[in-house]
């Protein structure tokens, strides 16, 4: 119905320059904390200044991974789990291109778990936003690496009982330059975060906690999507210095948020050059190494 | 009301520099505004919205401090602050980069080169500046050789983690405006065939080496075989139009890498070498002619700007002009089906146009994609028809039957997809028997049969892999198509 909704002057809002307005409303669901998400995270490209032709979103396949439409930037939206290597691809093959993956974390961390810490050992030039909603949106609430034990899901039926993965401790001990966990309702500081995290050469992991009110809450008797960001505010505490191995999140402890990394160390495209420059002394590459 | 993130704002505005907006329709209802404003500014409203949601009000604008919070904690985009005097929309023109400069191979002359090393001679030729791969017999020297040259000429090697992130990776780069190529055996293809047709869907040119071993699994990894030919055709789900050209000699592995640029530039897709295990690890002469001898295409950058470019808009040649990442269109590709945008469009004709035209895109430039040699096929009465090695294998046995007395042809598939189906079936009403020896257990000579339908024989002959055909073996199959026995 709402599809052809006619009444929405889709250049109205002041996001307008950056979203496909003509593509709203989108496909999630009332009270979900995806929009919000995605506020923040054009939000926080605003403060990064980062501009917006130079500026490539890459997206796997999830409700999440559906932000890639929605954002008027080069975008793309490739299968899932596949956003990484995908957007990997774009980074080495442009070095002035900035490119952001966002996705869920079923995509990021369970099929394409491989990929992540690949990228974080190499340290290639990503900023990696991953929204986790604790389960697999987009086919119906099944278990992702991150459902909670005990939590419900649709194939976890009497309560899950595999460990889940605590994303920011993976990040860190794969050797990502830069991690940070926020929830959807900390809208500012998350935006500040990606405007770090879009900055910091290497790459970067913010872990996104997010509602899903639709799956993941009706399976855990979790209330809508407001009494979710009410429950997360309840649990969350800032702790910087937090050790991101040491912070798992469970179905009702604390969420620990805060900016965890942030160092400067060389990417996969320095070591590269500095290797064949170590090989090569006379070669050309004192400037970048690939002009156009 | 929870100030999260946001300090209460203590100041007392007399004026607002500009009014709450709430763009009702848009409105899912999920109260989150109405909730997280620190000042309670505003109320559900009584009333459903086109969606039958009950969209917020402003009922207390006397009380707002134009904090924002409410724009930022919309998970719809359905309420915003409007500043006075503040212009929305900044439409920025796109700027066009130059395209990426290319550098000449290193090499021209003659060589005794191996197979493997003459594809990616091939590739860096034809412009190939990006090569993601991840080892396996017999591809691997095609990747070592890359990582030994690609950086030399300003290109980017990368061993991934696995042939999933190399198709990935590949795509990537050729968005951002690489020529891109993997190289990999039976068992990579396997995995990256998702990727492929993502290939296929977002229509990425690239390159994807098959050398092939013995198969299935993991089969004779040091071997070789040609039993991956169907998959190049049908590997990924769905319908897309393919093609594959299969090399015969380390010649031919420079000459029709370069080709499979050209094609994948033109049709915008990955196309395949489907190599196998001898041609990639045998070592004999190979022509490098310099660069400038070469016959290259490059892709169809768009000159439309970008309100007008629609990237999947394609002309009567079926194919859309590209524009690559950072060129500032600002589109949107996806592999679910979609419009001429690039928007996913679920509807049953978005996906009947979009999928005829990826399989129409080929078959109705068959005729430039296809390449056959022929030999004494206008007179001949059986015609052997084979692909890569096998044709090499054929003819001592073509020889002999000719000593025979049989009036013997050949043809040569250089390209196996997409198939010459035209050229076949002409064939067919004219001899007595068509001969296919393969190494798998018959899959090109299923394509033979179709399209031969009742006009003469078809005589596959099949081997597994990890040996050869024996020449008798072709010799008889011949013989006996000669004098119209069914195999
Ligand atoms: C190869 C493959 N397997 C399975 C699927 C089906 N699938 C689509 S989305 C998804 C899970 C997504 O979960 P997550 O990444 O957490 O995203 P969310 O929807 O929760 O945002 C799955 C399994 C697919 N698209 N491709
Ligand atoms: S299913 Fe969950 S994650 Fe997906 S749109 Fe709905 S609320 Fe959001
Ligand atoms: S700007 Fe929005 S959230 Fe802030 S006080 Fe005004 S109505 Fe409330
Ligand atoms: S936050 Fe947005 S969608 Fe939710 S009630 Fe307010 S205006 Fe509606
Ligand atoms: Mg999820």
């Amino acid at each position: 119905m709402a599809r052809k909704n006619k009444i929405v002057n889709p250049e109205s809002h002041p996001m307008g320059d950056i979203l496909r307005m003509d593509r709203m409303p989108h496909i999630w669901c009332s009270g979900c904390g995806l929009g919000t998400a995605m506020t923040a995270f054009v939000e926080g490209l605003k403060l990064a200044g980062a501009d917006y032709n130079s500026t490539v979103v890459v997206s796997g396949i999830g409700c999440t991974a559906r932000i890639a439409g929605y954002i008027k930037l080069d975008s793309y939206h490739t299968t899932h789990g596949r956003a990484i290597p995908f957007a990997t691809g774009i980074k080495l093959a442009n070095q002035d291109l900035k490119v952001v993956v966002f996705s869920g974390d079923g995509d990021l961390f369970a099929i394409g778990g491989n990929h992540l810490i690949h990228a974080a050992r190499r340290n290639v030039d990503l900023t990696v936003i991953c929204v986790n909603n604790f389960i697999y949106g987009m086919t119906g609430g099944q278990n992702a690496p991150t459902t909670p034990i005990s939590a419900y899901s649709s194939t976890a039926p009497y309560g899950n009982c595999e460990e889940p993965f605590n994303l920011v401790g993976i990040a860190a001990s794969a050797g990502a330059s830069y991690v940070a966990r926020w929830t959807a309702l900390h809208t500012r500081r998350l935006s500040e975060s990606v405007s770090t995290a879009f900055k910091r050469k290497g790459f970067s992991f913010i872990e996104v906690v997010s509602p899903c009110p639709t799956v993941y809450a009706r399976k855990n008797r979790g209330g809508t999507g407001l009494d979710l960001l009410k429950e997360f505010a309840g649990r969350s505490v800032i702790d910087h210095t937090a050790d991101p191995t040491k912070i798992p999140l469970d179905m009702d402890g604390k969420i620990v948020c805060g900016e965890f990394v942030n160092i400067e160390k060389p990417t996969f495209w320095d070591t590269v050059q500095a290797g064949l420059k170590k090989r090569f002394p006379n070669i050309y590459l004192e400037k970048k190494h690939m002009e156009e | 009301m929870q100030p999260y993130g946001n300090p209460k704002v203590k100041i007392k505005h007399k004026k607002l520099p500009g009014r709450v907006v709430v763009i009702a329709d848009r409105c899912k209802g999920c109260d989150y505004c109405i909730d997280y404003c620190p000042r309670d500014v505003l109320v559900r409203s009584e009333g459903f919205n086109t969606k039958g949601y009950h969209p917020p009000k402003v009922a207390n604008e006397d009380a707002c401090t134009f904090c924002g919070l409410c724009e930022r904690i919309c998970p719809d985009f359905a309420i915003y602050l409007e500043h006075e005097n503040t212009q929305r929309i900044t439409i920025q023109e796109p700027r066009r980069k130059q395209n990426i400069e290319f550098f000449p191979s290193p090499l021209r002359g003659e060589f005794f080169m191996q197979g493997d090393i003459a594809c990616a001679e091939g590739a860096l030729a034809a412009g190939c500046r990006f090569f993601g791969a991840y080892p396996i017999t017999p591809a691997s020297e095609i990747a070592e050789h890359m990582s030994v040259v690609l950086p030399r000429l300003k290109g980017v090697f990368i061993q991934f983690e696995d042939e999933i992130a190399s198709i990935a990776g590949i795509l990537g780069a050729s968005w951002a405006g690489r020529k891109s190529m993997t190289a990999t055996s039976g068992p990579g293809i396997s995995l990256m065939n998702e990727n492929i047709g993502l290939g296929m869907m977002m229509e990425v040119p690239a390159v994807i080496v098959n050398v092939q071993r013995g198969s299935p699994s993991t089969g004779l990894p040091t071997s070789w075989g040609q039993s991956d030919m169907m998959q190049a055709r049908w590997g990924s789900h769905g319908d897309y139009g393919s093609i594959a050209l299969c090399p015969k000699s380390c010649q031919e592995m420079f000459d029709l890498t370069v080709m499979a640029f050209n094609y994948s530039e033109k049709y915008r897709l990955p196309v395949f070498i489907m190599s196998d295990g001898i041609v990639g690890h045998m070592t004999e002469k190979v022509v490098i002619p310099p660069v400038e001898k070469l016959k290259l295409v490059e892709r169809k950058y768009t000159r439309k700007t970008a309100d007008k470019y629609k990237p999947y808009e394609a002309g009567p040649d079926l194919v859309p002009e590209f524009a690559k990442a950072g060129d500032g269109y600002r589109y949107h590709t996806t592999g679910l089906t979609h419009d001429e945008r690039g928007y996913p469009d679920m509807s049953e004709e978005a996906h009947q146009k979009l999928v005829n035209r990826l399989v129409n895109k080929i078959k109705a430039h068959a005729d430039d994609i296809i390449i056959l040699e022929e030999k004494d096929t206008e007179k001949a009465d059986v015609i052997v028809i084979s692909y890569g090695i096998t044709s090499r294998l054929s003819a001592p046995a073509i020889a002999i039957a000719k000593k025979k007395g049989i009036k013997v042809g050949s043809l040569r598939l250089v390209t196996v997809w997409p198939f010459p189906e035209k050229r076949i079936r002409e064939l067919s009403k004219r001899v007595s028997g068509f001969v296919v020896p393969e190494m798998n257990l018959g899959q090109i000579v299923l394509e033979v049969e179709r399209c031969s339908g009742k006009n003469c024989t078809v005589a596959g002959i099949g081997h597994a892999g990890g040996g050869i055909i024996r020449t008798e073996d072709i010799v008889k199959a011949i013989t006996e198509a000669a004098h119209g026995k069914k195999k």
